[in-house]
């Protein structure tokens, strides 16, 4: 996660705006660092870390609104809008590698159980009744197989994964609302920034 | 989602070290306000509700980190992150179960085990937050993190965490 930048020239005993300001220029200037990255939707990173910054644009609009003569809120809106899509593709992001983990975890289960197994067989003495032996062997073994659990982690990966292209989609496509109407002009409008 | 408090004193008048005293504050007694019941374990939204204010509070904290000197407000802010990842590893995995078990309704018989051996796991690592969240408050108590973070900010900022009035956003409405 990218450390946010330092902000310089706070003067505590001077009033809330225009110490926010020079906070605000900041953080804005954080949120469109990542716009040359966010094309790519394999930039999990980039894109991770613009939600961080969205995130941190966000509560300052909800701390500092007081501050100011205009209505922040419908800023606020849509940085919300853009930190909640980011959140859900971030979601999928991490959620995807945890069921492929969740995967292999089944595998090294299903490994040591079988091991466990093998381990407890008699060595060497044969059996009265081999065919009972192999059967309840056969049992055994059945049990430790988690197979009829692979299929619905499979779709779970599936459906997370569509999940994800379909939230990049829709958040490329209010990214570009956001660029047409000149969000970031007004915003530093609306905060005396220009 | 728990409200959050509002923040009385302020206005375009306030000075920004004042602002942070009173916001940081308030915050941080939002915060606190929860502890006992995410102790309990007896209600997830207790916890919830304190994560997101550790977050509201780290929030507030990053936003007047310029009325503070920066190396001490650093360990304060470290240890309030600790305590949001701590709550947050817990809270990932309740709302990790709450969703596969609403998904159990939408998919098919065939994938019902997979989805009920993945809630038995996160149920199980869920156990082990406990213990966790436990060590953290205990952590807390045994350095005296309360008063000792309550007196670094009526320092910087100068305002007198007694005095300030809290509104706690989900305090029943007194009656007329």
């Amino acid at each position: 996660m990218a450390k946010p930048l330092p902000v310089k020239g706070i003067k505590p005993k001077r009033r809330i705006a225009p110490n926010a300001r020079r906070i605000f220029e900041v953080r804005i200037g954080e949120v469109y660092s990542y716009e040359g990255a966010i094309g790519d939707p394999a930039n999990v990173t980039e894109l991770h870390d613009m939600r961080i910054a969205f995130k941190r644009l966000r509560y300052l609009l909800e701390i500092f609104d007081i501050g100011f003569d205009e209505d922040l809120s419908p800023h606020l809106e849509q940085v919300k809008q853009l930190q909640d899509l980011l959140g859900d593709i971030h979601d999928c992001d991490v959620q995807v590698p945890m069921l492929e983990e969740h995967l292999r975890w089944l595998d090294r289960q299903e490994a040591d159980a079988i091991g466990a197994l093998v381990v407890r067989a008699p060595p060497g003495e044969r059996p009265d009744d081999v065919e009972e032996a192999y059967e309840s062997f056969r049992a055994s073994l059945d049990a430790t197989r988690r197979s009829d659990e692979r299929a619905g982690i499979h779709q779970l990966l599936g459906r997370r994964r569509r999940e994800r292209d379909e939230l990049y989609a829709r958040f490329l496509g209010e990214w570009r609302r956001l660029k047409r109407e000149r969000f970031r002009a007004d915003l530093e409008r609306s905060l005396g920034l220009t | 989602m728990a409200k959050a408090w509002p923040v009385p004193g302020l206005d375009r008048r306030t000075r920004f070290r004042e602002a942070a005293g009173r916001v940081i504050l308030v915050r941080w007694r939002e915060m606190m306000s929860y502890r006992a019941g995410t102790e309990a374990g007896e209600d997830i939204e207790e916890l919830h509700a304190m994560r997101v204010s550790s977050r509201r509070l780290r929030a507030a904290m990053d936003a007047f980190e310029g009325a503070f000197p920066r190396k001490e407000f650093r360990r304060y802010l470290r240890q309030v992150k600790a305590i949001t990842d701590t709550l947050g590893d817990a809270r990932d995995l309740d709302v990790a179960t709450e969703r596969l078990e609403e998904l159990k309704g939408q998919m098919g018989s065939e994938a019902q085990p997979g989805l009920d051996g993945l809630i038995r796991r996160y149920l199980d690592e869920r156990r082990q937050e406990d213990p966790r969240i436990s060590a953290l408050f205990a952590q807390l108590d045994d350095e005296e993190f309360a008063p000792e973070f309550e007196a670094f900010i009526e320092t910087h900022t100068g305002i007198d965490a007694a005095a300030v009035e809290l509104e706690p956003a989900d305090a029943p409405t007194p009656e007329p």
